[in-house]
């Protein structure tokens, strides 16, 4: 009985991995779910949230022109979004400085109008209304192997970049003064997280989409951070929760036929919710 | 000009020139139009311990700021150590606690070696040399047994004392403290009053705002008395007289004498809220 158990069980976990599609899908989840899980630690530290979400909507137009200009090759598509990113958080950066209007002000107009302005483009092509569907919704199944190649590539660079300027960011994050009388080139490093951020969504949009991407940076690096209160720790975990919801979001969406990207991101929320309400039984029962 | 981003720093900005640990030329700081601080002119000598007093929005976290070089001056200048703060790197300032996320996941340790990034240089590693000047900052601040805690599990002296700590590290020999006395109790007081003498005895520059004028009478060499502008400067009994507080505080402030000394009657207008203030003689 056991054995036919383990053995049916067997064949459930190993039938999605007979597909190449999957093989390169789970690889690609499981890489972007790490990318997003180290730089949403610094996002959600920062309380930058919002920026996250507003990053991965802006990018709409740069991908609807970028579609246009290349016939919607994958690694030139791949530079107009990342452009579209950089340009939108320097757009938020400059509106913000001189202390006229709040951050979340400027994030909030220069999103919506940008988000706006790719689903006008997208309206007036109606023939590629479908193609950039997948990059509202994600479609990780139509990964390529040259898609492979570039996520990991891309991802291994912000990998280094992350610890190559570890403690520059912790301080950064942690007391903003701190990097300025430390003279550390505070501007630089503000910036360079941002492209870090815009890099991390952009390697996403095939895994979740556009809509979803927020989730990918905030959801596992916040779960994590009800778990330790160490920041090497929580991005450990952050990755594994990732990485893990990558998986099963995967296996769900091959066998209950959902959309892979909401598969993902449903898991990561389980997980948050398991471990929120662990949290706040423990919490009040170190009250009682 | 930009400092060795990928070396150890041991750059001129890190000795100490000119005579005055602190010179303000006729510095001016305007925020939308309106003035924070005007034509403020002053001279401090290394090694004092300054207590900055004023009521709240006299510009005492302004004047930090600029000293701390993430803040640039309307008009005037500012030097400390001869050089313009932002390019001096032996300074360091300990923010005001409710400035600070308490959740950071971080350990005391890891707060205080972060004194060490701008020393390090980008793309270092702490090496043992850093790793030593930590462990001794925490010893000297008194609080080595903590050096693996959470920091939000930290009463509201010992987070003093950690930044302290972290002032420590980064070798500065000028500290700015913004209320570091704030919300602590009186033995608590006392411990952070203490480790701010042993600073002194080595000749570093101490500046700490704080609204309680008694404690700042009684234990600091000089009181900068600030409301935008500079009202005085100088010992306790020359800043101190009923004059000068009625020009700061806007007659909420008198100096009265009485047998036992000069008794300090005021509101400050704003959270603190006492009658009486203090007494000193």
């Amino acid at each position: 009985m056991a054995t036919m158990w383990k053995a049916a069980m067997a064949s459930w976990l190993l039938e999605p991995l007979g597909f190449e599609f999957m093989q390169r899908g789970l690889w690609v989840a499981v890489v972007v779910g790490i990318v997003c899980a180290l730089v949403g630690c610094y996002i959600v530290l920062r309380g930058m949230a919002f920026l996250g979400d507003a990053l991965a909507h802006a990018i709409l137009p740069g991908l609807a022109v970028g579609y246009l200009a290349s016939a919607g090759e994958r690694v030139s598509l791949f530079w107009w979004a990342l452009g579209t990113a950089v340009l939108t958080s320097l757009g938020i950066g400059a509106l913000t400085r001189g202390g006229r209007l709040k951050q979340d002000t400027a994030i909030g107009i220069v999103f919506a109008g940008m988000f706006a302005l790719g689903i006008a483009l997208i309206s007036t092509i109606r023939s590629y209304a479908v193609d950039l569907s997948h990059f509202l919704f994600g479609n990780i199944l139509g990964v390529t192997t040259s898609d492979v190649w570039m996520t990991t590539g891309v991802s291994l660079a912000v990998f280094f970049v992350i610890l190559a300027f570890y403690k520059e960011f912790l301080v950064l994050s942690f007391d903003p003064l701190l990097a300025t009388t430390l003279r550390l080139p505070a501007r630089w490093l503000e910036i360079l997280l941002s492209i870090l951020t815009a890099v991390a969504i952009v390697v996403s949009l095939q895994t979740v989409g556009v809509a979803l991407v927020a989730a990918m940076l905030v959801t596992p690096a916040a779960t994590a951070s009800l778990l330790t209160r160490n920041l090497r720790a929580m991005m450990l975990l952050s990755s594994l929760i990732a990485a893990g919801s990558g998986i099963i979001g995967l296996y769900i969406s091959f066998y209950f036929n959902v959309a892979s990207g909401a598969a993902i991101v449903l898991t990561c929320t389980a997980v948050f919710a398991v471990v929120w309400f662990w949290w706040q039984f423990r919490n009040s029962a170190r009250r009682a | 000009m930009l400092p060795p981003l990928f070396s150890r720093r041991q750059s001129a900005h890190t000795h100490p020139t000119g005579r005055f640990a602190l010179e303000l030329r006729h510095l001016r700081v305007q925020f939308n139009g309106r003035p924070a601080l005007e034509d403020l002119s002053l001279q401090i000598e290394p090694g004092l311990r300054v207590a900055v007093v004023g009521p709240n929005g006299a510009g005492k976290s302004t004047l930090f700021n600029v000293l701390a070089g993430a803040l640039a001056p309307t008009a005037g200048e500012a030097r400390v150590h001869g050089h313009l703060p932002a390019q001096y790197l032996c300074l360091a300032y300990v923010p005001q606690s409710s400035l600070i996320d308490w959740h950071f996941p971080v350990s005391v340790e890891d707060v205080v070696m972060m004194g060490r990034a701008g020393r390090l240089g980008l793309l270092r590693w702490p090496a043992d040399l850093d790793r030593r000047l930590v462990h001794e900052s925490l010893k000297r601040v008194g609080i080595s047994q903590l050096a693996h805690r959470p920091i939000n599990e930290l009463s509201g002296g010992q987070k003093q004392r950690m930044f302290i700590a972290r002032a420590l590290a980064q070798q500065a020999d000028l500290l700015l403290l913004d209320e570091p006395l704030a919300g602590l109790d009186i033995p608590s007081q006392e411990q952070i009053l203490q480790i701010l003498d042993t600073l002194h005895d080595q000749g570093i520059t101490v500046l700490v705002a704080t609204h309680d004028l008694d404690l700042a009478a009684e234990h600091f060499d000089r009181i900068l008395l600030l409301n935008q502008k500079l009202i005085a400067y100088g010992t306790h009994t020359e800043v101190l007289t009923a004059q000068n507080l009625a020009q700061a505080y806007g007659g909420h402030m008198q100096a009265v004498e009485t047998k036992e000394g000069k008794l300090l009657i005021g509101d400050m207008g704003g959270h603190h809220g006492h009658d009486v203030e203090g007494r000193h003689g």
